[in-house]
């Protein structure tokens, strides 16, 4: 008896230790797997399904048996999220993406906990490197850049001189697009208002549909807004004949006949090289960005709706500027945006 | 049909002979009614008498359906019935008055009376229809009643005849009164009486539940005495004596009449000036009630319940805010003091509902009664640390002398029966030796027993020279007890009559808001 | 200031709180029934949300691939499977709080996250991404739809609007004139009261509480079949919670449930304005408005006599 219970105790200490004695090295064979946390649903068609979609491209690329992927949706209580995180990185996933500008301060204390596992956050340029952590990737959607080139083309098309924007909070992704497409619609059209509404939810898809009928009802032709409560907003758009941009997925399926435009994030941009680094045991901590010069950010135009040629030729030649660094974007401490051209082009 | 089928003038099927049989029940760990015999016949009151817990409220639910019985059988005129909700008891023509009205005070009477019923114009209410008919049942019966009214504006007797009404309404050959003096003023009883007698007349049967033996005796037939479940025996009214009926109660003698110890006109120790409050839903409950009791004394304060008595205790005793006036304890000013200090200054309170304002449920019988001493030395060392075996001692001491009856001082206050953890509330408060005690019907809902020892403890404390203020909606009790009684009425004193002045008659008019002045009372009378 | 004013109150803002209005008095009415007769259910929510994503499944799946307009049938069959579901969803609330007397305030939020959890598991099998369907139609009524102002403002919604407004007489009649009524309003103030004159409290708490499910999940239906013809994950944001808030508010009267509703719906309505003209007060500021007033109401409303006496108190004969 006392010799069966000695087996036992064996047994569950090893079970313990082993884990932690395993290389954390991608061994041949084995999957590489990924866990991603985020706020939203994996087709939310916006922000979450942005990183979902990416992760599958990857799988499609390398094979179903060669890439696992796993997701925690809904996490958009921070406390949640951090337990999600935790267990992720116990049960030794090879990368554990947090996919939440708000995930920062819970990854900061569990990145150290585990040294050997490799995180990336987005959207975000810090990766902790001032704190002496070198295991948390980070990545972040110039999405100014894509908003301000739609922001050209609202300013074009505008015939009443209204467009609307509708927010989720003032802060990350979301205010990084609405400040950029203001600015492009300020660039194009200075006689243009943009009327800009934070409606403090993320989800409350009556809020934004009776934030849209405000900004209808001041006139405005063109609406477009970030987060995944815009469908509500966007069917007032479609009542009213009014049209819109759409940012983060394509969004034409929700309105063909209204929608210009969308701005798509292709996240493999910084997914491919973090996973590169991790099977290369490599982990350095890097920042990425997509640009619309690394192909992260897209301008995909809708089939159906029949753009004029002039504000198609318009959107290249600033997606052309923007390229090239002719046009580039600058964000100060406070997350204010400024438009700075550079010198050889201010005369076109 | 045989002759059952004779009709009462409402058009209601008589019943001539209503018997249940053999009827027991249990409850967890108690016989709430074990092998009880019971029948009322038509024309008749069968009193139901009986102490708290005797069983009496047990059997009538049983009747009504509310309760289901383990054994036993009910006939109605020699054929066996089945009752198994208050929808079969109605069908069965068994109405039922609850010592606790059955009511919703939000709705008119008139809603309360249709309640349930189908209606002639169903799925809509026919409330006009309802009302005529109240007023005919009112005036053939004397229940005086308007149907419009809500209930919640109606005085306590103008809803108990709400009561009536709804089971005649609803076809009532056999009427269960619960209690149904217990709120009432003497003048309302004796109108209650009147109804009951008319009703009789028209070959209603009545089942009166009370332990008031005087009323027993006045009103009923017959007369069945339960006790512990068990019916002790049937006796006809005529005949019986009190002393007989309160023996087969309680199973011994019992003492119906004290000796008081004549007491010097002591000083004035608690003195109310003008004291005004207000009642928890705002209204103005108490309006310049001044008073004094003195030392030696016991003042009884009478009235029909919901007058302001709860209010006029937690007033004096800290509870409530004062809005104006003041009130003096031995000539110093106590008003909005704290009951710490109240106590610390000599003035103990016996609340009104003990298990919620005298008792935690949960605490065992020792901590209940440590409450307010603990802290204190000897059974607090340096005011912190609690000094067990000091109490033990003091707590063996009251359990012994106050006669508290419970298997340890360890038990949990809740599994006392309500006559023991009320001496538990007074040993509590006596031990203290206070100086003026307010007493807040001090033996509602306890035993003739227990009620007769706290009595005699209540004119011990008297004798001890103690101002004792007897608040209590039991004209018997404060005529036993009292040196003087004050009536109270809608917040205000009505008046202060010595005992020695006092009948029954003036104060059951005081407690129905009659000023006395001297005159106008005999008038009315 | 007098200009600030007009260009929010306007004929569009008006017309914008009343539709915003309409979950609210479909939940807040349905939840009034319940709590009448004394249950209070707190799972609104959740019932809303299952209501939403079945019809909205419903309409998907019977409408026509590729049309581009409203089908009568698929719309119908859309309110039907929310009230099923909502029926269904009633019967276990009321069986967890009025056969189990669970304690109401706990049950209500245990309802609540399965309804949440359930219509997101659902929509997540069920559909690939965010879709639209077309949804009920803005009807004009003849004549009275084109009255200045009023016409517009009253009589071109579409027809769940009409249908909720519609709930607050019949409701006032219900309570007010019919023997269910009165049963319904005596079992929530003195169901022991109501038990002895032989009324069965526990049918009464059923028959409510599974009404009110009903209604609860036609809400969440006016907004994924009818208002805004989409729906996502969570599309509810809290309204459920506020519809039993209003109830409060409204002193358990259908009147004063739909003052409520369009009270809050307008300052909502105004507050998105205020906040789209950009009136100099931070949006964070502007958004709390409707919930501070609800509040500051509630507090005020806290010591009514009308709130029925049982509320949250399970009944059992005898004790």
């Amino acid at each position: 008896m006392k010799k069966l219970g000695f087996v036992v105790v064996a047994v569950l200490v090893a079970a313990l230790v082993l884990p932690v004695l395993t290389p954390s090295a991608q061994a041949e064979g084995e999957p590489f797997r990924v866990a991603v946390v985020m706020p939203s649903t994996v087709n939310d068609l916006a922000f979450s399904q942005s990183i979902y979609d990416a992760l599958v491209a990857i799988q499609e690329e390398r094979g179903e048996e060669n890439f696992q992927i796993d997701y925690s949706e809904n996490l958009f209580v921070v406390e949640d999220a951090a337990t999600a995180l935790r267990d992720y990185a116990a049960e030794g996933y090879d990368l554990v993406i947090a996919h939440g500008s708000q995930y920062g301060s819970s990854l900061e204390e569990i990145a150290p906990e585990f040294p050997d596992t490799a995180f990336a956050w987005g959207t975000t340029v810090n990766t902790f490197q001032d704190e002496g952590i070198t295991n948390v990737y980070a990545y972040e959607a110039r999405s100014e850049q894509g908003a301000f080139v739609q922001g050209v083309m609202a300013g074009m098309l505008t015939k009443s001189n209204v467009i609307g924007v509708i927010g989720p909070i003032e802060t990350g992704d979301a205010k990084l697009y609405v400040d950029g497409f203001s600015a492009g619609v300020a660039y194009q059209n200075p006689d243009a208002e943009v009327l800009v509404n934070y409606i403090q939810s993320f989800s409350d898809v009556a809020l934004a549909a009776a934030a849209a009928e405000a900004m209808l009802d001041e006139g405005a032709d063109i609406l477009t807004g970030t987060a995944q409560m815009v469908p509500g907003a966007v069917n007032k758009a479609k009542e009213a004949g009014a049209l819109w941009f759409g940012t983060q997925a394509d969004q034409a399926s929700l309105a063909p006949e209204i929608v210009v435009a969308s701005q798509v994030y292709d996240w493999t941009v910084a997914l491919n090289p973090i996973i590169e680094d991790i099977e290369a045991g490599e982990i350095n901590g890097e920042a990425f960005s997509l640009t619309l010069e690394n192909g992260g950010l897209n301008i995909v135009f809708n089939e159906d709706f029949e753009l004029d040629e002039a504000v198609m030729a318009r959107a290249e030649e600033i997606m052309d500027a923007i390229v090239n660094g002719d046009i580039s974007f600058e964000i100060d401490d406070e997350g204010n945006l400024s438009v700075i051209e550079a010198e050889t082009e201010s005369e076109g | 049909m045989t002759e059952s089928s004779t009709l009462l003038p409402t058009g209601q099927r008589r019943i001539d002979h209503l018997e249940m049989r053999g009827i027991v029940k249990r409850f967890p760990g108690v016989l709430a009614a074990d092998h009880v015999d019971f029948d009322v016949k038509a024309g008749e009151v069968h009193a139901l008498l009986g102490e708290n817990g005797a069983g009496k409220s047990t059997l009538m639910k049983i009747l009504y359906g509310l309760y289901a019985p383990n054994e036993g059988e009910i006939y109605i005129n020699g054929k066996k019935v089945e009752i198994h909700s208050p929808a079969d008891a109605i069908a069965n023509g068994i109405g039922m008055v609850h010592q606790h009205f059955m009511l919703v005070p939000t709705l008119t009477v008139a809603e309360n009376v249709a309640l349930g019923l189908k209606s002639s114009r169903e799925p809509m209410l026919d409330l006009d229809v309802v009302s005529e008919r109240i007023v005919t049942l009112a005036e053939r019966y004397g229940l005086q009643v308007d149907p419009s009214a809500p209930v919640w504006q109606l005085a306590v007797g103008e809803r108990q005849r709400v009561e009536i009404i709804k089971a005649l309404y609803r076809g009532a050959a056999l009427l269960i009164l619960d209690e149904p003096t217990a709120v009432l003023t003497p003048q309302e009883v004796d109108d209650l009486f009147g109804t009951l007698r008319q009703m009789l007349d028209e070959g209603h049967g009545i089942i009166f539940i009370s332990h008031k033996l005087h009323e027993v005796l006045a009103i009923s037939n017959r007369i069945t005495v339960l006790r512990d479940g068990r019916r002790v025996g049937t006796i006809p009214a005529e005949g019986a004596t009190k002393p007989q009926l309160a023996r087969m109660m309680v199973g011994r003698e019992v003492i119906l009449q004290y000796e008081k110890v004549d007491m010097p006109h002591g000083e004035a120790l608690l003195r109310l000036e003008g004291v005004h409050a207000h009642s928890d839903r705002g209204t103005e409950a108490l309006r310049g009630v001044t008073l004094e009791v003195r030392a030696g004394e016991i003042l009884g304060l009478a009235g029909v319940s919901g007058n302001g008595q709860r209010e006029l205790a937690e007033a004096i005793f800290g509870l409530r805010p004062i809005t104006a006036g003041k009130v003096f304890l031995d000539g110093r000013e106590i008003t909005g003091k704290s009951p710490a200090l109240l106590n610390k200054l000599g003035m103990s309170y016996i609340p009104e509902e003990r298990m919620v304002d005298a008792v935690v449920k949960d605490f065992t019988v020792a901590e209940n009664l440590m409450l307010q001493d603990h802290v204190n030395p000897p059974y607090a060392v340096g005011k912190i640390f609690l000094n067990p075996r000091a109490i033990a001692q003091h707590c063996a001491e009251m359990i012994r002398s106050f006669n508290i009856r419970t298997p340890s001082q360890e038990t949990p206050i809740k599994s006392l029966s309500g006559g023991n953890i009320q001496k538990l509330v007074l040993a509590r408060e006596l031990a203290r030796e206070p100086r003026v005690l307010i007493a807040a019907q001090p033996t509602r809902g306890v035993d003739i027993g227990a009620t007769e020892y706290i009595h005699q403890r209540l004119l011990e404390q008297r004798a001890k020279g103690t101002a004792t203020l007897l608040i209590s909606e039991d004209l018997d009790e404060i005529l036993a007890l009292s040196d003087r009684i004050a009536v109270i009425y809608e917040g205000e004193i009505v008046g202060v009559v010595d005992r020695a002045d006092a009948d029954v008659e003036t104060l059951g008019l005081m407690m129905a808001g009659a000023k006395r002045q001297g005159e106008q009372v005999a008038e009315a009378v | 200031m007098i200009d600030v004013i007009k260009a929010l109150l306007t004929v569009s803002a008006l017309a914008s709180g009343i539709r915003l209005a309409t979950p609210y008095l479909y939940a807040a009415i349905g939840e009034t029934y319940g709590q009448r007769s004394g249950v209070l259910n707190l799972g609104v929510e959740g019932v809303m949300l299952m209501g939403a994503f079945t019809s909205f499944w419903a309409v998907n799946r019977f409408t026509p691939e590729g049309a581009t307009t409203y089908e009568p049938t698929a719309l119908l069959i859309g309110v039907l499977v929310a009230l099923a579901v909502g029926f269904v969803m009633g019967l276990a609330t009321a069986f967890i709080n009025v056969t189990l007397q669970a304690e109401q305030g706990i049950s209500g939020i245990g309802i609540y996250l399965f309804g949440l959890g359930m219509s997101d598991l659902l929509f997540q099998r069920l559909f690939q991404g965010v879709e639209t369907v077309n949804g009920f139609p803005k009807i004009y009524i003849p004549g009275l739809s084109d009255i200045p102002v009023v016409g517009e403002l009253l009589f071109r919604q579409n027809l769940l609007v009409y249908i909720a407004f519609a709930l607050v007489p019949i409701t006032w009649f219900v309570m007010n004139k019919t023997t269910l009524g009165l049963k319904i309003r005596a079992v929530g103030q003195n169901p022991e009261a109501a038990d002895t004159m032989g009324i069965s409290v526990v049918k009464v708490r059923y028959f409510t509480v599974t009404l009110g499910s009903m209604l609860a999940a036609v809400a969440g239906a006016s907004l994924s079949i009818a208002e805004h013809n989409v729906y996502f994950y969570n599309m509810t944001a809290g309204m459920g919670f506020i519809a039993v808030a209003l109830v409060y508010f409204g002193s358990w009267r259908a009147r004063g449930v739909m003052f409520g509703a369009l009270l809050f719906s307008l300052v909502t309505a105004i507050q998105l304005r205020a906040s789209t003209l950009g009136i100099g007060i931070p949006d964070e500021y502007l958004r709390m408005t409707p919930y501070l007033l609800t509040i500051i109401a509630l507090v005020f409303a806290s010591q009514r006599i009308d709130q029925p006496a049982a509320l949250t108190k399970p009944f059992e004969r005898g004790e």
